[in-house]
């Protein structure tokens, strides 16, 4: 008896946490199905009575967060492969090309930028992309994300291939492989491990980012899930159904990649964390 | 093939573009922010300068000075109430064999959500009327509680929100930490008797310091850092009793326009982070001996 209580009680207060973490979700889900406030507040955590997509169909196309969801997306995306392309070329150069004394003052001028506390530079940012004209476009949003992105990148992808041995690479340029070719044709395709890491952590990253967002953005066309949706809820704050149809939305982009890619992305974003 | 890899044309290429826009998002601004910072720029007239002025200014600025409070709050509530509970939880999960992965999988959830998401996603669980806590409080009686909207109830309201989002973070870091440690060790404590909860006690959490070091000092970091779900959900009301150091900044900065005050409190927060971590640094890091197997 006692040793059964003793193997299920870190089980039960463990379910207990997992309760706690999943318990708003869920309500969110459930919630997104209801047709009306009133099915909501009577009884918040019951089985929707008739469940209804209409929220999902309204919530898309009425209420732009298709708009939002795009903006998110494609900003996001190609800011992480921006950010994965500048940081790879420029790792490859620190770890892999013979310039060894340029590299170190290099890559220490790079990891500076891992002690700066990103909000800290906001106001200034706002002044630059003010001066170079881009405030108010993605482009705002485009460059900054990118660039923020860079030191802990190159960090990774440095780390990543200096491990890779240089017999395969040396054997390539002794038969005729100019240095371009090696880095396109040897390197890269090996450090894909790492590039995968580096890209999920910065996509997640853009996807998630609200400060820039909120004040480089002042179009509600051109918004970004997070700041969209913060408006969304100030529109809408009386139809609480379609709120939480628009959070659904917003989350389960994450959630789909998360289940799929689990143990890379918390790996990476640990291993991100203790070095930076 | 030494030539090869030593051309300096590619180099260039491949350096370049990365050096380029590091510099114009991050060292171009760390100048500007000490440009401006001592400045009374306030993005119409031309800027003056007016020494330290700005920081003199934010000594005396009371509300600055709230929301540092406010900001400590944060760090507190970490060190006090999360790190217990994520010391407690990494315990359990390494303890067990069954669904240790479904655990760590479900902790780590949360952190990577967006935090906005999460503030109006909280904003329900506080609603004074279908919200969860009040629901569940008014089993017993309890009158509903404005929680987001009481000056007393706000702050422990974004801690609770904020515990939420983070701790499986942490949890992950110490039950990696957990795992590394030699089997061998806690197995020699259980042939001399040692119960499970001594065990934990008395060998793993002392093996574990130096990870649940690095948690307080990303708890620093972090709560330096909070912002966005001050914004989202209480925009620093009710009268201030959220503000935090950045958003106070940001308010300063775009809705009064007061550019130069705001760098220069821009410049203050960095500071005081570094003042921070060198203390705890100084007063608790230090003293830990290498753990060494």
């Amino acid at each position: 008896m006692r040793k059964v209580f003793q193997k299920s009680l870190p089980h039960l207060l463990l379910l207990v946490y997992v309760v706690v973490i999943l318990f708003p979700l869920v309500f969110v889900l459930l919630s997104s199905f209801k047709t009306s406030n009133d099915q909501i507040v009577t009884a918040p955590f019951g089985l929707p009575s008739k469940p209804t997509l209409e929220n999902y169909s309204k919530a898309w196309t009425q209420a732009k967060i298709s708009r939002y969801f795009f903006n998110s997306a494609y900003l996001s995306v190609t800011a992480a492969v921006s950010a994965i392309l500048l940081a790879a070329a420029t790792a490859y150069a620190i770890a892999r090309m013979r310039m060894a004394r340029a590299s170190k003052i290099i890559y220490q001028f790079i990891l500076l930028g891992m002690l700066i506390p990103g909000n800290v530079l906001f106001i200034a940012q706002y002044i630059l992309v003010q001066k170079l004209g881009i405030l108010g476009t993605h482009w705002a949003l485009y460059l900054p994300y990118t660039a923020g992105a860079l030191p802990f990148s190159v960090l990774l992808i440095v780390a990543f291939m200096k491990a890779i041995p240089s017999e395969m690479e040396e054997a390539a340029i002794v038969d005729g492989l100019g240095v371009i070719g090696s880095f396109f044709r040897i390197i890269l395709p090996l450090t894909l491990p790492a590039l995968v890491t580096v890209f999920i952590i910065n996509l997640l990253g853009n996807w998630n980012e609200y400060l820039l967002a909120n004040f480089f953005i002042s179009k509600d066309t051109l918004r970004t899930l997070p700041t969209g949706m913060v408006g969304f809820r100030d529109a809408f704050q009386t139809s609480y159904p379609l709120v939480f149809t628009g959070i659904v939305i917003s989350v389960l982009p994450i959630l789909i990649i998360y289940a799929f890619l689990q143990k890379t992305i918390i790996e990476g974003l640990t291993a991100g964390s203790v070095k930076g | 093939m030494n030539k090869t890899l030593r051309n300096p044309y590619v180099y260039l290429l491949f350096v370049l573009p990365t050096i380029g826009l590091y510099f114009l998002f991050f060292i171009y601004p760390v100048l500007q922010s000490v440009f401006y910072g001592l400045t009374d720029w306030d993005g119409l007239t031309p800027a003056k300068y007016i020494g330290l002025g700005n920081f003199e200014k934010a000594f005396k600025d009371d509300d600055f000075w709230i929301s540092v409070k406010n900001n400590m709050y944060f760090i507190l509530f970490s060190v006090f109430v999360q790190v217990p509970l994520i010391i407690c939880f990494s315990l359990l999960i390494s303890g067990v064999k069954r669904f240790q992965g479904f655990y760590k999988t479900t902790v780590f959830l949360p952190s990577i959500l967006s935090t906005s998401i999460i503030g109006i996603l909280w904003q329900f669980m506080y609603h004074p009327s279908i919200g969860l806590f009040n629901k569940f409080l008014g089993w017993f009686g309890v009158e509903p509680i404005y929680w987001l909207a009481d000056p007393k109830w706000a702050m422990l309201s974004i801690l609770i929100t904020n515990a939420w989002q983070w701790m499986g973070f942490y949890i992950v870091l110490v039950l990696a930490a957990i795992l590394a440690i030699p089997k061998e060790i806690n197995e020699a404590a259980e042939i001399d008797g040692a119960t499970g909860f001594q065990r934990a006690y008395r060998i793993t959490t002392p093996l574990i310091m130096p990870i649940i070091s690095v948690v307080i000092m990303l708890s620093i970091a972090g709560a330096m850092r909070v912002v966005d779900i001050v914004l989202v959900m209480t925009k620093g009301g009710p009268a201030g009793a959220t503000e935090v150091m950045a958003s106070y900044m940001v308010n300063k900065a775009i809705k009064y326009g007061q550019y130069g005050y705001g760098t220069a409190l821009s410049i203050m927060i960095f500071a005081i982070a570094l003042l921070l971590t060198a203390l705890y640094q100084i007063a608790f890091a230090r003293r830990q001996e290498r753990v060494e197997y």
